[in-house]
């Protein structure tokens, strides 16, 4: 894979994405704040993003939902493994067994 | 008390506390900045750009969920709307602390701001409301800020030359989903947040087909609309 210089442009848009909404209010200080029901409903943000890029990624192969790939069943596993430890690699180390095992196992 | 306001009294001792507090924290984010560092490498960046990314941006939720989308070339606002969406929590982290930078410059608050992490937010918010001298706050605070800048830049450079001699058939690039799923797994435990993760999950996959990938952001908005309904649909069954 090879990209060009845009990628420098995605990596300084993508900077101020975050130091924005960081500095904001630290910058701004008690000036301006945001309504409570906005700052409310805002606390979903990260949740519903981070399973809109996780779902479709897992349930998937190449566009098609396939619930029979090594990947579902390993994120599966990594689920279950973060629910229930705290240990921060032992998700890694689960979800990474199970989806080599598998592809070792029906390969193809 | 006043011995305690005595020992709190300047930006060196604000260095140290901050230090003690933050480190055992601060071991969190290694196997984070590992991961963040294979998954650049993974998606085709060269060091000099992963690293590129890895300063610039500086978090690593927004760099983990918007990799995918970089590496299919994804057009750049619905990259920009993913990143956003996955630092709105920091608007609210922002707001929260804000009260605790006063006294301080406007200077050291841009760089506080720069270095507002979900650690950093944790371990000084109560610290930086309580104690009085600002040169104080600012130490523990900055401390943490630099030290988790330190860690990160560090453990992701081992990444990203660890994950460049693992052969492909390793599936590296797996790490960076069971990332995202570590992130997502304890937010879920409230039912709001929960159907806010399947309708914005769900809503991904059955809108995939949607043009220009806008499912993903439709998706977005859904999931947090499903969570606050279900936040006041949950509130009016207790009340």
């Amino acid at each position: 894979m090879n990209y060009d210089a845009s990628l420098w442009l995605i990596f300084i848009l993508l900077g101020l994405a975050t130091t924005l909404p960081r500095a904001s209010f630290i910058v701004l200080g008690n000036r301006f704040s945001l309504p409570p029901t906005l700052q409310r409903a805002l606390r979903y943000a990260p949740a519903a993003a981070l399973a809109a890029i996780v779902v479709p990624d897992i349930v998937g192969v190449s566009g098609h939902v396939d619930p029979l790939n090594p990947k579902l069943a390993a994120a599966m596993a990594a689920i279950l493994v973060a629910a229930r430890w705290r240990n921060p690699w032992l998700p890694f180390i689960v979800g990474m067994a199970v989806l080599l095992g598998l592809k070792a196992v029906f390969p193809g | 008390m006043q011995s305690m306001d005595f020992e709190r009294r300047g930006f060196a001792a604000g260095v140290r506390e901050g230090f003690i507090a933050f480190l055992p924290v601060s071991v969190g984010l290694i196997p984070w900045a590992l991961v963040v560092g294979m998954a650049m490498t993974s998606a085709g960046f060269t060091p000099l750009q992963a690293m590129g990314m890895n300063i610039i941006v500086f978090a690593g939720t927004a760099q983990l969920g918007t990799l995918p989308l970089i590496a299919d070339h994804a057009p750049l606002w619905l990259i920009l709307a993913t990143g956003l969406a996955l630092n709105l929590r920091f608007l609210i982290f922002s707001a929260g602390i804000a009260p605790g930078f006063r006294g301080i410059g406007t200077g050291w608050r841009w760089l506080c701001g720069h270095f507002l992490t979900d650690g950093s937010f944790a371990v000084c918010y109560d610290k930086l409301m309580q104690v009085d001298d600002p040169r104080w706050r600012l130490g523990y605070y900055v401390i943490t800020g630099a030290w988790s800048w330190l860690l990160w830049q560090t453990f992701a450079l081992i990444g990203i030359f660890a994950a460049g001699i693992v052969p492909k058939s390793w599936s590296l690039e797996f790490m960076a989903t069971i990332a995202l799923i570590v992130l997502l797994v304890p937010m879920a435990k409230s039912r709001p947040m929960l159907v806010a993760a399947i309708v914005g999950g769900g809503g991904a996959v059955l809108l995939r087909g949607m043009p220009l990938r806008l499912g993903v952001v439709t998706a977005i908005c859904l999931g947090i609309a499903a969570g606050f309904a279900a936040e006041h649909w949950q509130e009016k069954k207790t009340a």
